[in-house]
């Protein structure tokens, strides 16, 4: 899932002043939050919403401001179908602090351009929640993806170095050098392949590794003629 | 608890308006004594500067 953590509410506030309101003292602010995977989480929820909606109101007012903070959330804020339930708020809000991930704040951005949404989170990665609280990354979406060699530990997000073929010289006692609170992903890959029984796959030459489907080089895209409703319909067009 | 202390402290409201303490309804000195010094704290601090009827 996609991991992200709210912004420091000092951060969050200076955003809405310098670039969501007209008048520096008076104004209307709608905060969105995003059911999906900002919600388990914990940084973008409904709940998340109230707390930084609250949150907001005290700090302006503190600061002598008058900002009236509406609240909603929709289910996914990275689709249109699903924002089109608050598009009828923005007409009378400066701005939208969306605690959606950056999809979800540049969505709202393209779907209504005529509102400036700002974002309340900072995405971070892809990841899994290890344990209550903890999020570790363990995906850097490189699309060419490697686990079936690997024992399904990746190299890629969990290699500081992202090396494919063993550990370097600074993998001691199954610890990472950078950091001793994270274990060697090749020690993890190692272990994993001798548990099940196949070490020996690990000493077989594989293909180079396809780099030109990772981020470097510009965003992706990916098209499914056999899903599209009609060639050339663009999301939240009329086909 | 500590969370919303965070909170209070991040707003600019001061976390220490905020306490919580674990008694039983027989302790009737403990209570004064607990009323007493969160009176007494929040004389120190001032009042809320957001005023009343804030609407939170």
């Amino acid at each position: 899932m996609i991991v992200a953590e709210q912004k420091p509410l000092d951060e969050i506030k200076s955003l809405v002043s310098d670039l969501g309101m007209a008048d520096p003292l008076h104004g209307k602010v709608l905060v969105l939050g995003c059911g999906t995977c900002v919600t388990v989480c914990f940084a973008g929820g409904e709940k998340e919403v109230g707390i930084l909606a609250s949150s907001l109101r005290m700090a302006t007012g503190l600061d002598g401001k008058e900002v009236e903070f509406l609240e909603a959330t929709v289910q996914r804020q990275c689709e249109y179908e699903y924002n089109e339930a608050i598009a009828e708020l923005l007409p009378q809000v400066d701005a939208v602090v969306s605690i959606a991930c950056g999809i979800g704040v540049q969505t709202m951005n393209e779907q209504f351009p005529e509102t400036l949404t700002i974002p309340g989170l900072n995405t971070t990665f892809l990841g899994q929640p290890t344990e209550q609280g903890v999020w570790e990354e363990r995906c850097q979406a490189c699309g060419n993806c490697v686990l079936g060699t690997t024992g399904g530990i990746c190299p890629i997000a969990r290699c500081a170095k992202s090396l494919l073929n063993g550990p370097c010289g600074g993998s001691q006692n199954g610890v990472c050098e950078v950091d001793s609170d994270t274990p060697c992903a090749w020690q993890l890959i190692y272990d994993r392949m001798t548990a099940l029984g196949k070490p020996e796959l690990l000493y077989e030459l594989n293909d180079m590794k396809d780099w030109r489907t990772s981020c470097d080089g510009g965003a992706r895209k990916i098209v499914r003629e056999d899903l599209q409703l009609s060639v050339g319909v663009a999301a939240g067009e009329e086909s | 608890m500590n969370y919303v202390k965070g909170l209070l402290d991040e707003i600019g409201l001061g976390g220490e308006r905020l306490e919580m303490f674990f008694l039983s309804s027989a302790e009737g000195m403990r209570w004064a004594e607990i009323a007493t010094e969160m009176a007494q704290r929040i004389k120190e601090m001032g009042p809320n500067p957001l005023g009343d009827g804030h609407g939170d």
